[in-house]
């Protein structure tokens, strides 16, 4: 099943009250706004008397208010490295394999 | 006559608002741009609705009557048929609310 995503782009501002009416019934209250709506005969003529007012993507599933919250959302310009994991064990073990000592696979903290 | 106080239509007379007899080349590129804006809305509303196989008595009437950006001539773009108007036609930043309407055909022969 796939969705209309509309943007409500143009204020319907100083226009028919009709048109009012119809971008209250898609849910749309400001600019920028997005909803979701099935892809239905219905929604598309509703659309078509407000498609000057509007953008509309067909999408696989709607997203959540977060989703589109996050798509606005700039990239922060850096990243935090996490600590890797410390195995000082390994040396030991390898340090042993070579002297050719039977090796146990324990982990040593250094 | 010059400074603050000279007599100019607007300053003696109250409200005047003049709106040039034709459109500048920035006004007609977004114009062209809105036509466009449309256009996609119609083509991703007939595309959605096609995969799902419904049709939409208002979107088939579009299609018929509604020229696109692409085939209208300049002359139905930037003007509008106008009775009143020497040679029938002014221009279409004339008509109230003319970002927000679609307006593409006009009487055939003028």
């Amino acid at each position: 099943m796939s969705w209309f995503r509309i943007t409500l782009h143009r204020s319907a501002i100083g226009l028919p009250e009709r048109t009012h009416g119809v971008l209250k019934a898609l849910g749309l209250r400001r600019r920028s706004q997005v909803v979701f709506h099935p892809v239905e005969p219905q929604f598309a003529g509703m659309i078509m008397k407000v498609k000057e007012l509007v953008k509309v993507e067909e999408v696989e599933r709607p997203l959540s208010k977060w989703e589109i919250k996050n798509e606005r959302r700039p990239d922060a310009g850096f990243y935090v490295e996490k600590a890797a994991p410390r195995d000082g064990g390994a040396v030991l073990r390898r340090l042993r394999q070579l002297r050719g000592e039977d090796v146990v696979d324990e982990e040593v903290k250094l | 006559m010059f400074g603050a106080f000279r007599i100019t239509n607007p300053l003696s007379g109250g409200l005047l608002w003049k709106i040039p007899w034709r459109m500048s080349k920035f006004q007609k590129l977004r114009q062209r741009r809105r036509l466009r804006a449309v256009d996609e809305v119609v083509a991703t509303l007939d595309a959605a609705l096609a995969k799902q196989g419904e049709t939409l008595k208002a979107l088939d009437r579009w299609k018929e009557e509604m020229p696109t950006e692409a085939e209208m001539l300049p002359k139905d773009k930037y003007t509008i048929f106008d009775r009143k108007a020497k040679r029938y036609r002014k221009g279409i930043h004339k008509v109230p609310k003319w970002t927000r309407v679609s307006q593409r055909v006009n009487p055939p022969g003028y």
